[in-house]
C-alpha cells in the first residue's frame, strides 16, 4: 500500500474532515486483489498534490520490473535503474508517455518524467515476460492495494465521494470501474468485487 | 570429412551466414558501436547435460537398430546401465544494435556424425513496438517455431528431457535455413500474430519418419552432419543412403510454411501451422540424398489454470513422398500422424510432468509398403528439480510401444511388437 507522504497534513489542512475509508477489494472467488489502484475525488473533484518532488523508482532487477504497479503524481520522475548483469531495452507506446530507455547492464542513471495523467503500460524489447504499470495521477488522494486487496485512506472529506478503481486486468472498459459513495465520518469500509482477467501468458520462445 | 565439416567454405550456405555475421561487426558503425555488444560475458552461454541412463529393448537406430528411443537395452535386449555425456552447447547471443541481434549455437552430441556441430545460426531483427502491433523478422539456420515444449537459444525442453514424438521429429528433421517475418497485434486483451517463412535446404525431411517410424529422443539436427538409418529393405538399400542428411538442398526449389496464433484473453493459447518444402520425389543426389515431398499441419494449445500448472498439446498430421514412380506409386509414400498431451505442475522448485503420446505412420510407397506402417504409444513421467539459475536435475522414464512390421519382421525376424522402457537421470548445468 502507498499514500501519499502529505496525506495526513491535508486532512488537518481541510475543513470538513472525515474518518478512515476503507477500500477491501475481492476478485470473483473472494481472493484479495493487490495491486489495483483507487482514486477519490471528493465532490468528483481531484485533491491537490501538495507533496514535495520526490523521484520514483522502477527497478529492473532478475529480468523483472519491480515494482509491478508503480503510482506517481502528474509531473513526477521515474527512475529506471537496470541492476541485471544484461541489457533492458524498455518502452511505453502509451499515448500517456511514448519512451524507450536503452539500459545497459548495470546501468542506473536514467529517468522519465510522466506530464499526463493516465497509465503507463511497460515492456522491455529484449525479455518480452517483462511487464509492468506506471499508474500517473492527478490527485493526492491515491492508494494501491495490499497483499490483503486492502487500500485504506486515512481522512477523506465529508460528502460524496467519487471513486475509481483500477488494475491492469480489470474486466472493464481502459481496466476502470467507477463508484459513487458518500463519505461520512467515522470509519466505512467499501467492500468491492472485482472481475479480472488472467494475466496474459509469456510470449512463447519458440 | 569431419575437418571439411569444421571448416566449412563459403560456398556453404551456412558459413555465408557466419560470415554475414562477422561482415557486421567489422561493418559496425561508430553511432551504432556503443549498442553493440559482441562478445561480452553477456552474449556468451554455455550447457552441459551429463547423464545416468538405464534402458532396455531393442537397440537405437544410432546403433543400427530399430529401437524407438535414444537409449536401448544390452545385446539381448536386457537392461543396461549407462553414463552418458549426452550434449554440450556453446551460445553465442551478439547484439549488433537494439533491434538486430543474433544466435549461434554450437552443439557436442554423442553418437552423432560430428562429435561437434553447429545447430542454429540466425539473425532476429526485433524493432520497438510504435503501438499495439509488432512486426519481427528471423533469418538465417533455425528450427521453425512449431515445439511448445522447447525454449531458447540451444532448443532446451523445459522440465523434462525427452520432448514427444512431434517435437522428437521435429528436432531431427525440420530445420531450415531460411527467412521469415512475423506480425503480432494486441486486440483488446488478446493477443493474434501471424508469421509466413520461406527456406531451402530441409529437403530430406520425413526420411526418419518413413524408415525408422516414430521415435522419442533429444538429439538434434546438425548443420553439417548426417543421421543413422535404421537396416533398409533390399528395395531401398541401394537407393537411399545409409544415413539421411537433415540440412540439403536437393532440388533447388523452396519451401513455405505459415503460422498463426492466438493468445486469448483467458490463459489459453491456440496456434496452427502448415508447412511444405515442395520437394520433387525423384530429385537425388550423387550420394543418394532425396526430395522428399513433405508437407504437414501441426495444431497447438496450451493452457495455463494457474500461475504453477500448464498444459501443452499438440497434433500433427502429414504425407512424404519419395522416390520414382512405380508405376503409379512413389517408391516411398507415407502418412504420419501424432499427438500428445502433457501436464506439468510446480510444487515449490520441482515441476512435475507428465505426457501420453500417440503416433502412427501408414505406409503405401511401392518399396515401403503397407507391411511398413506403424502404430505406438508411449507414457513419459518426469520430476525436475530447480536447484539454483544454474543447476537442474531432472529424472524421467518413458516407456513406449510400437507395433510395426515389415523388414524388421521379414528379413531380421524382430518381432512386430517392441516395448522400450529408459529411465534417465539428468545433471544440466547452465553457465
Amino acid at each position: 500500500m502507498r499514500i501519499w507522504p502529505l496525506l495526513p497534513l491535508l486532512a488537518f489542512a481541510s475543513p470538513a474532515i472525515a474518518g478512515e475509508l476503507i477500500f477491501q477489494l475481492t476478485d470473483a472467488k473472494g481472493a484479495p486483489v493487490r495491486d489495483a489502484v483507487v482514486t477519490l475525488y471528493p465532490q468528483g473533484r481531484p485533491v491537490p498534490i501538495t507533496a514535495p518532488a520526490r523521484t520514483y523508482q522502477i527497478a529492473q532487477r532478475d529480468i523483472r520490473f519491480n515494482p509491478f504497479v508503480l503510482i506517481v503524481p502528474v509531473g513526477a520522475q521515474v527512475t529506471f535503474p537496470n541492476f541485471d548483469p544484461v541489457r533492458h531495452h524498455v518502452y511505453s507506446f502509451s499515448p500517456v508517455k511514448k519512451f524507450e530507455l536503452k539500459l545497459y547492464a548495470k546501468e542506473q542513471n536514467r529517468a522519465v518524467r510522466f506530464d499526463k495523467p493516465g497509465v503507463v503500460p511497460l515492456g522491455c524489447n529484449i525479455h518480452d515476460q517483462m511487464t509492468a504499470f506506471i499508474k500517473v495521477v492527478d490527485t493526492a488522494l491515491s492508494v494501491q492495494t495490499d497483499r490483503s486487496g486492502r487500500a485504506t485512506f486515512g481522512a477523506v472529506p465529508n460528502g460524496p465521494v467519487l471513486a475509481h478503481v483500477w488494475h491492469p486486468y480489470l474486466r472493464a472498459p481502459a481496466n476502470q470501474i467507477e463508484l459513487r459513495i458518500a463519505s461520512g465520518p467515522g470509519r466505512q469500509v467499501q467492500s468491492v468485487n472485482l472481475s479480472l482477467r488472467a494475466p496474459p501468458q509469456a510470449a512463447a520462445s519458440y | 570429412m569431419r575437418g571439411r565439416a569444421l571448416a566449412p567454405n563459403l560456398r556453404h550456405p551456412f558459413a555465408r551466414v557466419i560470415a554475414l555475421m562477422c561482415l557486421l561487426f567489422l561493418c559496425v558503425s561508430p553511432a551504432h558501436a556503443a549498442a553493440a555488444d559482441l562478445f561480452s560475458a553477456d552474449t556468451l552461454s554455455a550447457i552441459a547435460d551429463v547423464r545416468i541412463v538405464a534402458a532396455n529393448g531393442e537397440k537405437s537406430w544410432t546403433d543400427g537398430g530399430y529401437g524407438k528411443g535414444r537409449f536401448g537395452g544390452d545385446h539381448s535386449e536386457n537392461w543396461r546401465l549407462r553414463p552418458v555425456a549426452a550434449e554440450a552447447d556453446l551460445i553465442w547471443q551478439p547484439r549488433f544494435t537494439w533491434s538486430l541481434s543474433g544466435t549461434v549455437t554450437v552443439a557436442a552430441q554423442d553418437k552423432q556424425d560430428h562429435p561437434v556441430d553447429l545447430i542454429e545460426a540466425y539473425f532476429k531483427f526485433k524493432p520497438i513496438p510504435k503501438g499495439s502491433t509488432q512486426i519481427s523478422a528471423k533469418a538465417g539456420l533455425y528450427w521453425p517455431s512449431i515445439s511448445l515444449e522447447h525454449h531458447g537459444a540451444g532448443w532446451q525442453v523445459d522440465d523434462m528431457i525427452t520432448p514427444s514424438a512431434i517435437n522428437s521429429w521435429i528436432g531431427e528433421e525440420v530445420k531450415v535455413i531460411g527467412a521469415e517475418a512475423t506480425i503480432a497485434r494486441d486486440v483488446g486483451s488478446s493477443r493474434i500474430s501471424g508469421t509466413v517463412g520461406v527456406f531451402g535446404f530441409n529437403d530430406t525431411a520425413g526420411t526418419m519418419l518413413a524408415f525408422r517410424g516414430w521415435a522419442l529422443h533429444d538429439y538434434k539436427a546438425t548443420a553439417f552432419g548426417k543421421q543413422s538409418l535404421p537396416p533398409l529393405n533390399e528395395l531401398l538399400e541401394y537407393g537411399q543412403a545409409e544415413k539421411t542428411r537433415p540440412l540439403i538442398e536437393v532440388d533447388n526449389k523452396p519451401g513455405y510454411y505459415g503460422k498463426l496464433e492466438w493468445r486469448m484473453a483467458a490463459p489459453v493459447t491456440l496456434s496452427i501451422f502448415h508447412y511444405y518444402n515442395r520437394g520433387v520425389p525423384e530429385a537425388v543426389t550423387t550420394r543418394l540424398q532425396w526430395g522428399w515431398k513433405t508437407r504437414f499441419w501441426n495444431a497447438g494449445v496450451r493452457v495455463d489454470p494457474s500461475a504453477k500448472t500448464k498444459i501443452l498439446a499438440q497434433a500433427l498430421v502429414g504425407r512424404t513422398e519419395m522416390g520414382f514412380r512405380e508405376p503409379n506409386r512413389y517408391w516411398v509414400d507415407t502418412k504420419f500422424r501424432s499427438a500428445y498431451l502433457r501436464v506439468s505442475h510446480q510444487i515449490k522448485t520441482l515441476t512435475v510432468s507428465a505426457r501420453g503420446d500417440w503416433f502412427e505412420t501408414r505406409e503405401r510407397g511401392a518399396f515401403l509398403d503397407r507391411a511398413e506402417s506403424e502404430k505406438g504409444w508411449a507414457g513419459t513421467a518426469a520430476a525436475s528439480l530447480h536447484i539454483s539459475s544454474n543447476i537442474n536435475i531432472i529424472g524421467e522414464i518413458i516407456h513406449i510401444l510400437s507395433e510395426r512390421g515389415g523388414v524388421r519382421q521379414e528379413e531380421l525376424g524382430l518381432p512386430r511388437n517392441q516395448h522400450q522402457t529408459i529411465v534417465q537421470a539428468a545433471l544440466r548445468l547452465t553457465l
